[in-house]
């Protein structure tokens, strides 16, 4: 449990961004409320065999990587090289595209952390990472040569295992940075971003670890999205900026997007000792179950739940609230109305980030979580573009027999979602993600006194 | 398929290798060792070994593969049996 007195900071961050050189244009992008979502020509080349046609999307090509194939048009890149220099050929030829990532944003993490070679490698720095989905690009490759080809199994790659394997991203990290405290994986859907972040908390609030890198990935993957498709709950039919609009009652799915956030915790105090930077203090972070036995639908009970927890043992009171918003029908409101039960009708806003650059799947929670971050550090609140109707009727499952939350529709709540970037005084925010099964993650953050 | 022309294809190959430093490629000869003188991780043979039998289509057996020495010659042997079980 957690031992008295011990804190902990956030004192790096970085990652990897749709139609973003790096975590500064990234800054720039949200805060002047563009979208970083596109139609995605992989998905598009599909024709009527894919319903959705548009994503934030990362390409193999892009951040300085180049991928290498052995033979020209071939579909699959044997390995990649990062032309930067920061990461040796060793690591990458163990890596998909989302670990490149994850490498990536933990050497930036470090940087901006300013932990020495001698802090990174220590038996008390740890590295907690995931990715929503399995090596989806890489199993394909594999499979394709064993089962459709009739190749040998050594075609499937001598890397398959190392390359697609559920914890990689942890594994790749931990052999890049060389650290000797806890290396893991925490796996929940879409709360598996914020959730590794949790974890990683409590080993250092729990005197485990006194550092650790921790963050969520998505590897940009047509294999992860025809799943999504496939369940036909993407957004479709608009634009691609106008894509994801979360609140608004012309809603109908979440854009499905891919990318990396990776951030640096320690100690409080050690962190401070040493003059860091400290970008944010974790007040609490509280994980709970719906209990509904329901896989997909949200629940108002576990999300009333989830406030709850959070709130027993930490003061919160948030100047923004960070929700999970994915601009799917039945899930906005439903949980503006946990939110608005929990914190009443004013006195903070609402920002749901994927607005502007769709639902992250596995990273979704880190690199909203880094949107906090921004929004801690800059003082402004990211409008939820796109939201530009609120439904004026009840929801329907506002009118079933036994909803005990709110009878006032979304409208009723316009004022606490702004639609263009508002500068404001935020001490604390509160992260909100879900993920299927039920699992349902919040972290309140606060500025450094 | 002369040895030499082997040599060159395999070269090739290493080429997209890499864990295969590109400056130990300059002299490649069949005496070259992957493990001694490339400083290959041991690990990463296998894929070589895959990526040749792409590169000139051709199957190894696994038995053979199961024997291969770690020097060139011994890889440039393997492609012409291979070759030649195919032919005959």
């Amino acid at each position: 449990m957690s031992v008295a007195g011990r804190k902990v900071a956030v004192v790096g961050m970085g990652g990897a961004f749709p139609d973003c050189a790096d975590i500064n244009v990234f800054n720039q992008k949200i805060f002047s409320g563009q979208s970083l979502i596109r139609e995605w020509p992989k998905a598009a080349e599909r024709d009527k065999q894919i319903r959705s046609k548009v994503s934030g999307f990362i390409n193999d090509n892009d951040l300085g990587i180049q991928p290498i194939y052995l033979v020209d048009g071939y579909e699959w890149p044997e390995t990649f090289v990062d032309t930067s220099g920061r990461i040796p050929d060793v690591n990458m030829s163990t890596a998909d595209l989302g670990c490149v990532w994850a490498m990536m944003g933990t050497l930036d993490s470090i940087e901006m952390a300013g932990w020495t070679t001698e802090e990174t490698q220590s038996e008390k720095t740890g590295v907690v990472i995931a990715s929503g989905g399995g090596g989806n690009v890489i199993m394909r490759n594999a499979w394709h040569a064993f089962f459709e080809l009739g190749k040998k199994s050594r075609h499937a790659g001598s890397h398959m295992v190392d390359r697609a394997m559920s914890y990689r991203e942890a594994a790749n990290v931990s052999c890049l940075i060389k650290n000797r405290g806890v290396c893991e994986s925490i796996v929940s859907a879409c709360a598996t971003g914020l959730g590794n972040i949790g974890y990683a908390y409590r080993l250092i609030k729990f005197g485990l670890q006194d550092r650790a890198v921790a963050g969520g990935v998505e590897g940009t993957s047509l294999e992860t999205f025809i799943g999504f498709d496939a369940m036909q709950v993407l957004s479709k039919g608009f634009s691609p900026a106008e894509s994801s609009r979360p609140f608004d009652v012309k809603r109908n799915g979440f854009v499905c997007s891919f990318g990396a956030g990776i951030v640096a915790l320690e100690e409080y105090e050690m962190a401070k000792a040493r003059g860091a930077n400290i970008l944010a203090v974790i007040d609490e972070y509280f994980n709970n179950s719906d209990g509904d036995g329901d896989m997909f639908y949200p629940s108002y009970g576990g999300q009333r739940r989830l406030w709850k927890g959070l709130s027993a043992e930490a003061v919160i009171k948030p100047d923004v609230v960070k929700v999970h918003g994915t601009a799917t029908p039945v899930g906005d409101i439903l949980e503006l109305i946990s939110v608005v039960d929990t914190l009443g009708e004013s006195g903070y806003h609402v920002s749901a980030p994927k607005s502007q650059f769709g639902h992250m799947l596995g990273a979704a929670g880190s690199v909203e979580f880094i949107t906090a971050l921004l929004m801690l550090k800059n003082q402004q609140v990211p409008g939820c573009i796109n939201s530009e109707n609120l439904n004026p009727e009840l929801e329907n499952f506002q009118k079933k027999e036994g909803w005990e939350g709110s009878m006032k529709p979304a409208a009723a709540y316009r004022d606490l979602i702004p639609q263009q970037t508002i500068s404001k005084e935020i001490n604390q925010i509160v992260c909100l993600n879900y993920g299927f099964g039920g699992t349902n993650s919040a972290m309140a953050i606060s500025r450094d006194n | 398929m002369e040895r030499q022309e082997i040599i060159d294809g395999l070269v090739e190959v290493l080429r997209t290798v890499r864990t295969v430093d590109p400056a130990k490629l300059e002299n490649v000869t069949e005496e070259t060792d992957f493990l001694t003188d490339m400083n290959t991780p041991s690990t990463e043979l296998i894929n070589i070994a895959a990526k040749v039998e792409q590169k000139f289509n051709v199957e190894f057996e696994d038995e053979d593969i199961d024997e291969l020495g770690s020097k060139v010659k011994d890889i440039v042997d393997l492609i012409i049996k291979a070759k030649e079980r195919e032919n005959s």
